[in-house]
This record gives C-alpha cells, sequence and structure tokens, in this order.
C-alpha cells in the first residue's frame, strides 16, 4: 500500500534520531502519531487476520444470538440457521443415528406411550360397551332401531347410553374471536373450528349487547337439543366446549382448571397474538383432557371384567372350533385320497352338503370296501353318506382278484397280473390247468396267459407211477406159474398204482396200455420156456383183470429167457429172471390233446389259440 | 397456521353477502346474519410462502352498525368496505363507516370495493369522486359479484396488506 500515509512514516525511534535535520520533526510526529498508529496496525491485523476475527466473534456469538432473539428477530435468524441445523441433523443421522435417537428418546418415549394408551383406552371403552349391549335383550331392540333409522348401531349404543361426552373443545381468542386450539373426541365430526369461533363469539357479542350485560359476563351455556355449549371466561381467552349429553356439575371446575392453566402458560402470547396459532400447539394437550366422556352403569355393577372373559373364551372356543374343522377337513382329505388310490374305486365326487359328507363314484365289486377304509382312518362312519355304482376295473390288482375268484387255482399255485398278463406260478393238475387255458382270456382285463411257470402235476405223477410199475417183479418158483403168498401180495400192492397210472394216462390224453412180459430162466428149453413164461404172464393179467385193475388197455406176452432181467452167474440172478414184468406203453391220443410230459406252451394267447 | 380476522362492512344491499358467497368456504346460512347480526365464513389465501385463512365477519347492514360495530370489530386485522357504485349514496355511507373504523380500531389495513361494475352504466359514483378517494389513501377495487370480477383481487390484495 504505497499511497498510504501511516506506512510511510517510521516507526523505530532509533532509526528516527540518526536521520539528520528533520529529526526533530520526525521525532515529534512520532511521539504524538506512534500511539495512535500502534493501535491502527494492531486494529488492522486484527480485522484482515481470519484467525483472530473467527476468535473474536466466538467470544460474542451467543450473547449476539440473545440479542437478537430479544429484539425479536427470532424469525429472521430461525430462518437463517434452518438448513445449517438441518443438514447437521442430517448428517448427524447418517453417522450414527443412535445418537440422536438417545436424546430424543426421553421426549419420544412418553409421547408414544401416551398416544398409544389413549388409542386402547378409547378402543376398550367403545369395545366394552358394543360387547355389552350385543348380548342383551336391549341390545336387539336397539339393533331393530338401527335397522329401522337407518343410523349405525354404534351410534345408537352411543346415544343410548352416554351419560356425556365431550365432543369438542375450542381455545377462543377472546378479541379476535379466532381459534388458537382446537380438540374434537374421536369418531365425531370435525367442524371448522374458526367459523364456530367466529360464529360463539359473535353470539357472545350479540347476548351481552342485546341485553346490555355488564362488560366480563359472558354467554355460560347454550343448549341445543341434546347437546350443550359450556363456555368459561377467562382474561384472554374463552374455553368452549361442546357436550353431548349432560356433563356433572364438577366439568364447569374442570374447564376453569384448565382454562387458568392455559392462561399461565399463555397469557402473553395470547396478549399479543396477530393470528399465527402455531406458538399454542402446547394447548392442545390441555384441551386433549377436557375431552372426558361417561357411560351408564348398570345398578351395583362395576365394569364387566367377564366379557373380556366372555370374549376370550369365545375366542378360544372359536379357535378351537376352527382347529377342529381344519384337522378334520385334513382327515377327510386324506381318506379322499386314499380313496382314489385305491384299484377298483373312482371317485367322481366329494361334496359336504350341511355338515355332511356325500362320496359320489364307481366301485368294483372286488375292491376294497370304503366303510371298511373309512373305519381304519378314524372317521365317523355315519358322517358320509355313499353312492357307488358298478363297474369292472381293469387295473391290474383287481384283474388279479377276479382271476384268483374265478379261476379258483389249487393251493400250490398263485396267480399274479401285470400289465394284463396273467402269469399263474406253481403246480397243478391238467385239469386245472385246462380249465385256465379255456377261461382265462375270457375275464376282463386278461390280454394274455404266460404259463411257463406253471407246473403240470397229472404229468409228473404219471411219470413217478410209471416208474413203479415199470420196476416191479413179480417173481415165481422154478417152472411154476402159480402166484405164492409173497408175490401175490405184493401184485395186490402193485395194483391200485397201476390203476391210477392208467388213469392218469387217461387225463393227460395219453393213450397208455400195460405190457405185462413173462420171463424164464434159461435152464430149461425152449419149448417149454416159451409157454411157461407166457403162463406167468396170463396169470397176472388174470389176476389183474379179476381185480378190475385194468380193462382193456392190456396186454400179455411170454418171452420166455429172451429178455432176462439179470445175468445168471448165480441162483438170485436166476430167480430175477423167472418172473413177470410190466411195461407201459404211450401213444398219441387221437385227439390231440397235449401230452402231460411235453413242457407247456411259454405263452397261450387268443392267436395261439388254448381252446 | 395463520389466521386473519376481516370485517364485511358497508350500507345495505351493497352486495356484501353476494361477494363472498362465490369463493369462500361457510358452513352458516343467511339467516344467522339476520338473527345473530354476523355471518362467518373463511377465505384462504396464499401470499407468498404463506397461506392466510381470512376468517370473515360479513357484518349486517348499516342501521344495526350502531349497536353492534363494537363488539364485532374487536380485534380485527383488515377490513373491505363496499359501497354500491350505482347508489352514491352508499359511497358517502362509506366514508362514514370509514371514519368510525378508524376511531374504533385505529389504522388497519383496508380496501375500497366498488361493486356492480357489471352495470357500470348506471354508476352514480365517477372517476373524480374516486380520485378523491385515492388521494386520500384509499385503495379502490372495482368488483361484481354477479361475474366475480375483481373478487378474487380484492381478497388477494387485502391479506398482502395485512401481511406488510
Amino acid at each position: 500500500m504505497p499511497d498510504d500515509p501511516i506506512y510511510r512514516l517510521p516507526l523505530d525511534p532509533q532509526e528516527e534520531v540518526s536521520s539528520g535535520e528533520g529529526g526533530s520533526f520526525e521525532q515529534l510526529r512520532h511521539l504524538i502519531l506512534a500511539p495512535e498508529q500502534q493501535d491502527l496496525a494492531r486494529l488492522r491485523e486484527r480485522v484482515e487476520d481470519p484467525g483472530l476475527r473467527t476468535g473474536d466473534i466466538s467470544a460474542v456469538l451467543p450473547e449476539a444470538i440473545e440479542l437478537r432473539r430479544e429484539v425479536g428477530g427470532e424469525e429472521a435468524l430461525g430462518k437463517a440457521l434452518l438448513p445449517t441445523v438441518e443438514s447437521a441433523l442430517r448428517e448427524s443421522v447418517r453417522k450414527n443415528p443412535t445418537t440422536l435417537a438417545d436424546a430424543l428418546f426421553p421426549v419420544m418415549g412418553p409421547a408414544i406411550r401416551r398416544s398409544i394408551l389413549q388409542t386402547l383406552r378409547s378402543f376398550f371403552d367403545s369395545f366394552n360397551e358394543a360387547m355389552d349391549h350385543s348380548f342383551s335383550l336391549r341390545g336387539l331392540q336397539w339393533r331393530v332401531e338401527s335397522l329401522r333409522t337407518g343410523r349405525p348401531f354404534s351410534e345408537i349404543v352411543l346415544l343410548h347410553s352416554l351419560v356425556f361426552r365431550v365432543e369438542q373443545v375450542f381455545l377462543i381468542h377472546k378479541k379476535t374471536g379466532l381459534p388458537l386450539a382446537h380438540a374434537v373426541a374421536p369418531a365425531v365430526a370435525m367442524q371448522d373450528a374458526s367459523l364456530v369461533s367466529g360464529m360463539l363469539s359473535a353470539i357472545q357479542d350479540f347476548v351481552r349487547d342485546s341485553f346490555h350485560s355488564a362488560q366480563g359476563q359472558i354467554l355460560e351455556k347454550i343448549n341445543v337439543g341434546e347437546m350443550e355449549v359450556w363456555v368459561e371466561d377467562g382474561p384472554y381467552a374463552i374455553l368452549a366446549c361442546v357436550i353431548r349429553g349432560i356433563p356433572p356439575p364438577d366439568y364447569r371446575q374442570r374447564m376453569a382448571e384448565a382454562l387458568e392453566h392455559i392462561h399461565r402458560n399463555f397469557a402473553e402470547a395470547m396478549e399479543r397474538f396477530e393470528g399465527e396459532t402455531g406458538p399454542f400447539a402446547g394447548a392442545n394437550d390441555e384441551l386433549s383432557q377436557c375431552l372426558e366422556f361417561r357411560y351408564k352403569e348398570k345398578a351395583g355393577e362395576k365394569p364387566k371384567p367377564y366379557l373380556v372373559a366372555v370374549v376370550i373364551a369365545v375366542g378360544l372356543a372359536l379357535a378351537g372350533w376352527m382347529g377342529y374343522r381344519g384337522w378334520q377337513n385334513y382327515k377327510w382329505a386324506e381318506f379322499i385320497e386314499t380313496l382314489r388310490a385305491q384299484p377298483g374305486l373312482v371317485v367322481t365326487d366329494f361334496e359336504r352338503i350341511r355338515g355332511h359328507y356325500v362320496i359320489r363314484g364307481l366301485r368294483d365289486p372286488l375292491a376294497a370296501d370304503p366303510t371298511e377304509l373309512l373305519k381304519a382312518a378314524g372317521l365317523p362312519l355315519d358322517a358320509a353318506e355313499q353312492r357307488w355304482g358298478g363297474y369292472y376295473a381293469l387295473d391290474d390288482a383287481i384283474v388279479q382278484k377276479r382271476a384268483t375268484a374265478l379261476l379258483r387255482p389249487p393251493a400250490g399255485v398263485k396267480l399274479t397280473v401285470a400289465d394284463g398278463v396273467l402269469r399263474p406260478e406253481g403246480e397243478a393238475s391238467a385239469t386245472w390247468a385246462a380249465a385256465l387255458r379255456s377261461k382265462a382270456l375270457l375275464l376282463p382285463g386278461i390280454r394274455a396267459l404266460d404259463t411257463s411257470q406253471l407246473t403240470d402235476t397229472d404229468a409228473a405223477e404219471f411219470v413217478r407211477l410209471q416208474k413203479v410199475v415199470e420196476g416191479a417183479i413179480i417173481k415165481f418158483a422154478v417152472g411154476s406159474s402159480v402166484l405164492n403168498v409173497t408175490e401175490a401180495v405184493k401184485l395186490e400192492q402193485l395194483a391200485p398204482q397201476i390203476k391210477l397210472l392208467l388213469e392218469k394216462g387217461r387225463l393227460l390224453g395219453e393213450n397208455a396200455t400195460l405190457d405185462v412180459v413173462g420171463h424164464s430162466d434159461s435152464s430149461g428149453v425152449e419149448t417149454t420156456n416159451g409157454p411157461l413164461s407166457r403162463s406167468r404172464a396170463e396169470r397176472v393179467a388174470a389176476q389183474l383183470l379179476r381185480d378190475d385193475v385194468v380193462k382193456s388197455e392190456l396186454q400179455s406176452r411170454g418171452v420166455a429167457a429172451s429178455e432176462p432181467l439179470r445175468k445168471e452167474e448165480n441162483e438170485e440172478g436166476r430167480q430175477y429172471n423167472r418172473s413177470v414184468t410190466f411195461r407201459v406203453r404211450v401213444a398219441q391220443s387221437a385227439a390231440g390233446a397235449p401230452s402231460g410230459t411235453r413242457p407247456a406252451s411259454p405263452l397261450d394267447t387268443p392267436a395261439a389259440g388254448n381252446r | 397456521m395463520l389466521l386473519k380476522k376481516v370485517c364485511m362492512i358497508g350500507s345495505f344491499a351493497v352486495g356484501k353477502t353476494s361477494l363472498v358467497r362465490k369463493s369462500v368456504q361457510g358452513i352458516f346460512s343467511e339467516t344467522y346474519k339476520t338473527t345473530v347480526g354476523v355471518k362467518v365464513d373463511n377465505k384462504v389465501v396464499r401470499v407468498g410462502e404463506k397461506e392466510v385463512t381470512l376468517v370473515l365477519w360479513d357484518l349486517y347492514g348499516e342501521d344495526k352498525f350502531q349497536t353492534l360495530l363494537r363488539a364485532h370489530l374487536s380485534g380485527t386485522f383488515g377490513y373491505l368496505l363496499v359501497a354500491d357504485g350505482t347508489r352514491l349514496a352508499t359511497l358517502h355511507e362509506a366514508e362514514a363507516l370509514e371514519a368510525k373504523m378508524r376511531q374504533e380500531i385505529g389504522n388497519k389495513p383496508f380496501l375500497f370495493l366498488l361493486n356492480k361494475c357489471d352495470l357500470r352504466l348506471e354508476w352514480e359514483i365517477d372517476d373524480a369522486q374516486q380520485a378523491d378517494l385515492a388521494a386520500r389513501g384509499w385503495e379502490i377495487l372495482h368488483t361484481s359479484a354477479k361475474t366475480g370480477e375483481g373478487v378474487e383481487a380484492a381478497f388477494q390484495r387485502l391479506a398482502e396488506q395485512m401481511l406488510v
């Protein structure tokens, strides 16, 4: 700053003394001006150094704000600070929400509790009241009245059971007639507070002027049908309560206290009132507490805790019943599924008619008995009506049952059906096997027959008997054709087996015949041995014919020693050769019935032909 | 909430009630005015950022003025002074009313509404008379309850004046 005169002055006194001629003037000037110059320099530094300036302002900032508030510039200050405060709050919440939450907790907690309590209280009161009147004769009458008049039941209950209820409270500024605060009971239609306040004030003015009442006297009570308006007068404001019914006289006292309390807190604000109602938000609490109400109590009865018990009991019963119904429905649904899964049962319809179940469908006569299934499911038998139509099921399980019932397999045979193929397994007689072949494919649901696992017992028996008979040897004494006692008994025992063998042969369609062969040993001559052996065979054949063991299917012949049974190395061998033996001859019958000894055709189908 | 009590005053049949009928919210019937001497209506007006509810006290005719005025005027923030453009007498009455108002409630913002501007050809109040009023600081607005002309502007203007 070259043109600043102050800076052109040397400030160091030593410097000036040594500066020569004009020294005394400079010295004088220095003596006079130096203190101011130093002050100025210090002040300039203060102003220009941001650090110092901040320190200065911080020292007076609280007082400055206080002063600003006192002179009434609070609003402007608030406005100026608002964005800063808002962003500071936002930042605080962003950084750590707990800090602010903790700070607000003491305020928020009681406010929330109070709000909840109030809501609950009014809910329980009206609920109890409604419950109380829902079950009584009087309640019924009121229901009729509600239907007749078209007004809601709750309103009818309210009108009949209410002693009084303060529905609205207005705090009205006396000078302007404007509402400072207004509280409304729940479920009451809210009116425009400014209009009602204005008119109330106007009416007060009107009455006061019309009857020339003394200043300060007011209209304390206005009656309008079931409603009353009670007015309490204060220095700056009046309290007007709109009341349904008749409040107790001490309610007036309650109003006076509330108004006094409001005046204590808001007198100054009311005096300075210029139309802004914001400062009176705090009075709303006081007004809300004036919203009193009382219901009629029955003679000698306290509020009824039993109603709560009734409600709980009814609730529990209802829940129990619903649970039982749910369980029942589940059981029935499960049962219907069981029915549907049963072969031979088709459920076409299932419905519930007035607590009664009706099941409709089709049932194969061989299917499981639904009533038994019902029993097994633990469901009441009389709860369901069953309407079943008959039909032939084609499920393998049912077809198997049907085949078993109609074909009646012998004990050793098991019938299975898979995919429409009937497969008998085990041992059965040829008779049964023949019947099976002729009937099986006539049964509904069977499209093929597989007998590969079926063994024919008759054929096996035939083979066994053949072995027995062909192994038998009837022995004779040397040169004799007479049966001794032992051999006669042997023949007698063999006879039934021969008989059975021939019967089996007939059964199997075999044309079985019996050769009775007579033998002799080689000791004699051919001419005697031939007749002897023949005679022996005839002797046995005669015995068999006589005992009716065989009929015509018998041939006897003598072979002498030409077909010896043993080598005649000793007497025992010769003994065997003096005998009669049997041969079974089998010839295919003309009818062409399958032989018991040949394996059964693995699969008989209608095309393969088994008839 | 910002509330302002506003009075509507003027001679009998100048159209005060008709002026507010179309644009205000009210719950009371016209009979209140003849029984109680006043009818209260609301008119919400926005001035800048602020919403102001004007609580309009529509006072019964001038003949009741003497007995009712004092009480009903208490706490008034501003008023609409209404005259009938077709009747010169109502202008003189308005002047008297204005003087009375000043005496009762002091210098409060007011607007002078010359109503029935839809019947301009029949007016008895000329420009010279209006210029004379304006010279005295009266703010004059021409309104018509019939067409609605100037009515909204009147409420708006009065609200602005009261918020200054």
